[in-house]
């Protein structure tokens, strides 16, 4: 048996990507409402170029994805990683400069984006030196994460890590990907891919944007802290395994459903399609191993909110993850297209899924970086109904307008022209439905900021500890500890154990 | 001893099978012989249902000889594990078979180990205090993963291997339907329009109907009273396209797509053009204030 080593988890930097994570969901959850609010008051803009909708749209969705959810990740990350592989952190200068990096390029998005410095390319909006700002500091992550792993105390990697590095790996092939551009000047540059295989490419990663850094890393969290937090075994290591090689393997090829009736040839649309309904499966792979680890702790989910927010957010990914193999069937998309029903789909998944799952965690983990407890049960519960209100209010009233733009958008008349013929017809038609989406959003916001009162109160009654004792037999190389397991029980006890 | 009589249950069982079976080779020879012998329709008719029913009988008693076998199967089954796992074991499992279907096919498809043994698939894994259970993957899981891959590849197969409508195929379709049901509203409508004779209209309601359209479609451009700003004053003689109704139907019917001027044959009947020609012409000489200056050439009506 080796030696067991003393060594220290690094919580400075996990509080840092938390305050980030507080910080920007703050901001980004702001923006949306704006635009949310722009949509039914026009003048919202104040007359100014810069707060127009096209650019506090881009704006909100860089701004939730890569600023609040980005953070998220890498707080969920920094602290399950050292603690699954019982190791410090490789680098904490490489974390710093993860750390700063990253708030760095959100602040030059924050800049850019409402100056109209944009590749138009949704969730790849930023300019070229900001894309290569991007593949840097992704890459010094990368460093970090990998040096960890490789200097881990832990033989086996645990399915969070999995999740992790395939979010790594796949992230970086998508970003450089879809990036490849010429600059024209230091704020303009034209990608190298033209028409539809432009298109193409941009679906590729705009739907594995969804895949990749809204899924994959936050399954790799939910494998970590849902089970820490209802303290139950993980259901099935058989069903984590199966659903996370299936989930990769096929999500990668659903991208052209959002070019579905478009110019790019049918096969590849089908190919889109076909890909998307192999996808319910492993979807709901997570959602199950994830809901089933709870058996035996119902009781508790009814008292702790941390529980009530982790079940609501993975039933709004089981529920996102059917739905969206629906919209990619071809006479459903006809519906759905170019529809408010699209908008409603995707906030199940960020309001709900990465929303609530980021919340969970944010109540469970303060409370063990500063040593105490909750500040507040009661305010936590209140954000739970208020957060699931929210949801609520902002989605169906989508879904609705989607409905009725769609019909309105196919209506005829005998004389075979459009009974609604100008854009603003259907605008004015769902007006309403704008309306109650902007409170459905103002609720979630409302609840938001109950949280973050909530947290920094907590913060404030407790004692942080930067530098976690903690004790791990020091690390056998593996082909060791195989050469001993076949030497002592032979070969049937090596193939046991992995 | 009861083995035996177990092994003579079933093999009466398989007999009764195939005897049903024999009873429908005759069934069939009789339909072939009797058609070909008398053509009397109520022989047919009495030899039909005698056949349906008969055959109806037949399957219900091969329905209930399967029945048979199958609690047969089980009741061996069931003493196979008294023999081989003891007691405790068999009561558990007569127990399970008494309990209501729904509920065994719940635990059939679901397959999960209950929480009081789940100690029996703990695996060795701690992560960090996280320990994992070996459940197998659901069934319904695995068959719906199954189902899914499978009509993927049937939906592939159709669209471009057995050739199923291409989206242009779907497109034409609809065209065609749509074309057809336009040409059947056409054809009830009357004041067709005749493009290359056509006349103003000064009749006072189609003037009205003309500017109602105006309004809705124009006035962006061409502001309320024909002025003009991004597009022409509509109010003087000069015209760049051709002034009079056949030109101003064209550019209105065509558009001049490089000026931002869009074809309105898209969204506009062609009585409805017309109409908004008729108004357009009859805002000459109004010299509404702020008009935009003259722009191409003076138009002369041509005289015959």
């Amino acid at each position: 048996m080796a030696q067991v080593e003393t060594f220290y988890y690094d919580n400075a930097i996990v509080r840092k990507f938390t305050y980030a994570t507080m910080l920007w969901s703050v901001v980004g959850m702001l923006v949306g409402l704006i635009a949310a609010f722009q949509l039914i008051m026009p003048d919202l803009n104040l007359g100014i170029p810069y707060t127009t909708f096209g650019r506090i749209r881009p704006l909100h969705t860089n701004a939730a994805i890569f600023a609040f959810v980005g953070n998220g990740i890498f707080m969920g990350v920094y602290y399950s990683l050292q603690r699954l592989l019982k190791t410090r952190m490789f680098s904490n200068t490489l974390s710093n400069i993860h750390f700063w990096g990253w708030q760095l390029i959100i602040v030059l998005a924050a800049v850019t984006l409402p100056l109209g410095i944009t590749s138009s390319k949704e969730y790849a909006e930023l300019e070229w030196p900001i894309d290569i700002a991007i593949a840097l500091v992704w890459v010094v992550f990368g460093i970090n994460m990998f040096g960890t792993i490789i200097k881990r105390r832990e033989n086996h990697m645990y399915v969070a890590i999995w999740f992790y590095i395939a979010t790594w790996i796949t992230v970086t092939v998508l970003h450089i990907g879809n990036n490849i551009e010429i600059p024209v000047s230091a704020t303009k540059s034209y990608g190298i891919f033209a028409g539809v295989q432009d298109a193409l490419v941009q679906w590729w990663y705009g739907h594995n944007a969804v895949a990749f850094f809204l899924t994959t890393p936050y399954l790799g969290l939910m494998y970590y802290f849902l089970p820490k937090a209802a303290n139950r075994p993980v259901y099935s290591y058989r069903l984590s395994i199966i659903h996370f090689w299936a989930l990769i393997f096929i999500y990668i090829w659903a991208g052209p459903h959002h070019l579905l009736y478009t110019s790019l040839p049918d096969w590849a649309q089908s190919l889109g399609s076909v890909f998307s309904i192999m996808l319910i499966a492993p979807s709901w792979g997570g959602m199950l191993n994830g809901l089933l680890t709870l058996r035996g702790a119902w009781d508790r989910v009814r008292q702790d909110p941390v529980l009530k927010f982790m079940v609501v957010a993975i039933t709004a990914y089981g529920m996102a993850t059917f739905e969206g193999p629906m919209l990619s069937i071809k006479s459903v998309n006809a519906i759905s297209h170019f529809t408010d029903w699209t908008i409603g789909h995707v906030h199940i998944g960020t309001l709900g899924w990465n929303g609530f799952l980021t919340f969970g965690i944010l109540y469970w983990l303060i409370p063990r970086l500063f040593n105490t407890n909750l500040y507040s049960l009661k305010l936590a519960n209140a954000h739970f109904w208020i957060g699931t209100l929210g949801i609520a209010f902002y989605a169906i009233p989508l879904y609705w307008a989607g409905w009725a733009q769609s019909l309105m958008w196919k209506e005829f008349t005998p004389d075979g022209f459009l009974k609604y013929g100008n854009f603003l017809e259907t605008v004015t038609q769902i007006m309403p439905m704008y309306y109650i989406r902007a409170l459905g959003g103002t609720l979630f916001f409302a609840g938001t900021l109950v949280m973050i009162y909530n947290l920094i109160k907590t913060i404030k009654q407790g004692a942080f500890i930067g530098d976690e004792a903690a004790e791990a037999p020091a690390q056998v190389a593996t082909a060791d500890v195989h050469k001993e397991n076949i030497g002592t029980a032979g070969l049937s006890a090596v193939r046991c154990k992995c | 001893m009861k083995k035996n009589k177990l092994k003579k249950q079933i093999v009466i069982t398989i007999l009764a099978l195939f005897s049903s079976s024999l009873v429908f080779a005759q069934g069939a020879a009789a339909t072939a012989s009797g058609t070909s012998q008398a053509n009397s329709e109520v022989y047919n008719s009495l030899l039909s249902n005698g056949l349906i029913f008969f055959a109806g009988l037949t399957m219900l008693g091969a329905v209930l000889a399967l029945f048979h076998l199958l609690s047969m199967m089980i009741k061996v089954q069931q003493i196979k594990i008294y023999q081989e796992q003891g007691l405790e074991a068999y009561q558990e499992k007569i127990k399970e078979s008494q309990e209501p279907l729904w509920k065994r096919q719940y635990k059939a498809w679901t397959n999960v180990v209950p929480i009081e043994k789940e100690n029996t698939v703990m695996l060795d894994h701690n992560y960090d205090g996280i320990k994992e259970l070996d459940n197998s993957l659901p069934p319904w899981w695995v068959a719906m993963f199954y189902i899914t891959i499978f009509l993927g590849v049937i939906f592939f197969a159709y669209y471009h291997v057995l050739g199923g409508p291409s989206q242009a195929d779907e497109y034409n379709a609809e065209m065609k339907v749509a074309e057809q049901a336009k040409a059947a509203f056409a054809a009830t409508q009357a004041n067709q329009i005749d493009e290359d004779n056509l006349e103003a209209s000064t009749d006072p309601q189609d003037l009205a109907i003309g500017k109602t359209i105006y309004s809705t479609n124009c006035v962006a451009c061409h502001l309320a009273n024909g002025e003009g700003s991004v597009g022409p004053n509509l109010t003087d003689e000069f015209w760049i396209h051709g002034g009079g109704i056949t030109n101003v139907y064209k550019t209105i019917k065509n558009g001049v797509p490089e000026k931002g001027m869009i074809a309105w044959s898209a969204q506009l009947k062609p009585a409805d053009m017309y109409k908004v020609s008729s108004y357009i012409l009859s805002l000459q000489g109004t010299n509404p204030p702020n008009a935009k200056a003259p722009q191409g050439e003076k138009y002369v009506p041509e005289t015959e």
